[in-house]
């Protein structure tokens, strides 16, 4: 099958540390944290022993018709803000947009939790048949898994193909990952890419219960996550969205699009047993697995985006397939530690934030990175922000499931 | 309840459920304001609500040929007169 090869033409994120390059740029360099006290819920939060999240506390100003409006969920409205963003940004024909050769590949971890839980609560609540009239006819569309992609699909009259990843913290990186395979592969000739979650209790929990969260800093939020530090104590969950446009290489130069970067290769692969637990070989199989596709040398990658959650184990295993892989040479950054794990967005806002480091020549520092754990020594931290040009990225991501990606990214000269 | 009575609500339910201020009488709804399958879904909800009363399937299968605001009173008005005494709080 004959390859092409597929750049990147827009980008952009909602994020705990600001929505569009300008604010997110301006908080990387200024080294802002996003990590808020978390807000009760009148649910389950006084219950969670971690007491922090990365919040998106800004306005955003929406300007979405109530027929689109009234099949979204909280997820949608970021999906589709970011997905509208990367659309107006790559400046495409709207006959190509609506016809057929563009497609989504965008997911969420599971849908609007929100809505969920709003149909949940009538569900139990429910005293007759009247009270089930509460749950709307379009809650499913709300609150299903592919309901960010459905909705940027209606929003903008796209028809080419739908993927929508539901693979918890990998769910964009596969989005970037396979829209990256369909336009290569000439299945498509331009994907929007990516993956948005909404703000949610819930999965505080989930982590919570599984002693996955960071408790220790609850009094000062800003001090976590602390990826790679010798008192990191767990991840804090986050809200966002994340998007990227790829586009057919010729197709784009033709109609002289702005090109960002050029997807040089990607990897995915299960650790096919334990489903919580990082995997050593699985995850220094898919690095060494992205270097194969994309036909380079470890030697070649001047940055890692490292997905470095800030748990005890989580982070360790990582640093040491980085460094089996790439080497000591390579800076990497921890961008978690500035707004904590955004889920299903993390892989394509991590990409974004990656993308903009490279538009602009520094790397950010990992946050609260202020004593290095001698077992995550292997690799280059970064730990002040430094002017550097940046050629080549590898940006990685590990899910929950046993699930790995790796996205390699180059600057085009 | 009169005929006006009907179009008052229905003219209110547009507003307040679909954001589409004074409809016109006869026009396609689906062409002048993307009014669709999910609206028409949410307006037999409301109707329901307004008659204080649960459609059969049939007469919920009779609303799909409706495109116009006119079909959509006339729709009504046939519900109502064969409920004959409406609720008090309807009346």
């Amino acid at each position: 099958m004959r390859e092409r090869r597929v750049v990147i033409t827009a980008c952009s994120a909602i994020s705990p540390i600001g929505h569009g390059k300008e604010q997110i740029v301006e908080s990387l360099v200024k080294g802002v944290s996003g990590v808020k006290t978390l807000r009760e819920d009148d649910l389950i939060s006084p219950f969670i022993h971690s007491r922090v999240y990365g919040t998106v506390s800004y306005p955003i100003a929406y300007n979405f018709s109530r027929q689109h409006r009234k099949t979204m969920g909280p997820v949608a409205y970021y999906a589709c803000q970011v997905a509208k963003d990367v659309l107006e940004q790559a400046g495409l024909p709207s006959e190509f947009v609506t016809g057929g050769r563009l497609g989504i590949a965008f997911g969420s971890i599971h849908g609007s939790p929100t809505v969920q839980r709003d149909i949940y609560r009538i569900f139990f609540e429910a005293k007759d048949k009247a009270s089930f009239q509460g749950i709307g006819a379009v809650d499913y569309l709300k609150s299903m898994v592919h309901t960010t992609a459905v909705n940027i699909s209606k929003m903008f009259g796209i028809t080419g193909r739908i993927i929508s990843s539901g693979t918890a913290c990998t769910t964009s990186s596969q989005s970037i990952g396979y829209g990256y395979e369909a336009v290569k592969y000439g299945l498509q000739d331009a994907m929007i890419c990516g993956g948005a979650d909404e703000y949610d209790t819930i999965t505080v929990a989930v982590f919570d219960n599984l002693l996955a969260c960071s408790t220790a800093f609850n009094d000062q939020p800003q001090q976590t996550p602390r990826p790679f530090d010798k008192a990191r104590d767990g991840l804090v969950v986050a809200e966002g969205a994340g998007a990227v446009m790829l586009e057919e290489y010729e197709f784009a130069k033709k109609r002289g699009a702005t090109i960002l970067a050029e997807v040089i290769g990607f990897a995915c692969n299960s650790n096919g047993g334990d489903l919580i637990l990082p995997n050593l070989g699985g995850i220094t199989k898919t690095l060494q697995l992205s270097l194969d596709n994309a036909g380079i040398n470890a030697q070649e990658i001047d940055l890692v985006s490292a997905h470095a959650t800030a748990t005890k184990m989580g982070d360790i295993i990582e640093a040491q397939a980085a460094g089996a892989v790439f080497g000591p040479e390579p800076y990497v950054v921890a961008l978690k530690s500035y707004m904590g794990h955004t889920m299903a967005a993390c892989g394509a806002i991590e990409t974004v934030l990656t993308l903009y480091m490279m538009q602009e020549g520094f790397i950010a520092p990992t946050l609260n990175l202020e004593d290095i754990d001698e077992r995550c020594a292997m690799i280059h931290h970064v730990q002040k922000l430094i002017e550097q040009k940046v050629s080549t990225a590898a940006i990685q991501n590990f899910a929950f499931g046993g699930v790995n990606t790796s996205l390699l990214i180059r600057k085009l000269t | 309840m009169t005929r006006q009575d009907i179009e008052r609500e229905v003219r209110d339910i547009f507003l307040r459920a679909f954001e589409i201020e004074n409809p016109e009488m006869d026009v396609n709804l689906r062409e002048a304001y993307g009014f669709d399958s999910i609206d028409a879904i949410e307006l037999l909800l409301e109707i329901e609500k307004f008659l204080d009363s649960e459609l059969t399937q049939e007469e919920k299968k009779q609303a799909m040929d409706i495109r116009t605001m006119k079909q959509i009173i006339d729709y009504i008005e046939v519900l109502a007169a064969k409920r004959k005494t409406l609720p008090e709080k309807n009346k």
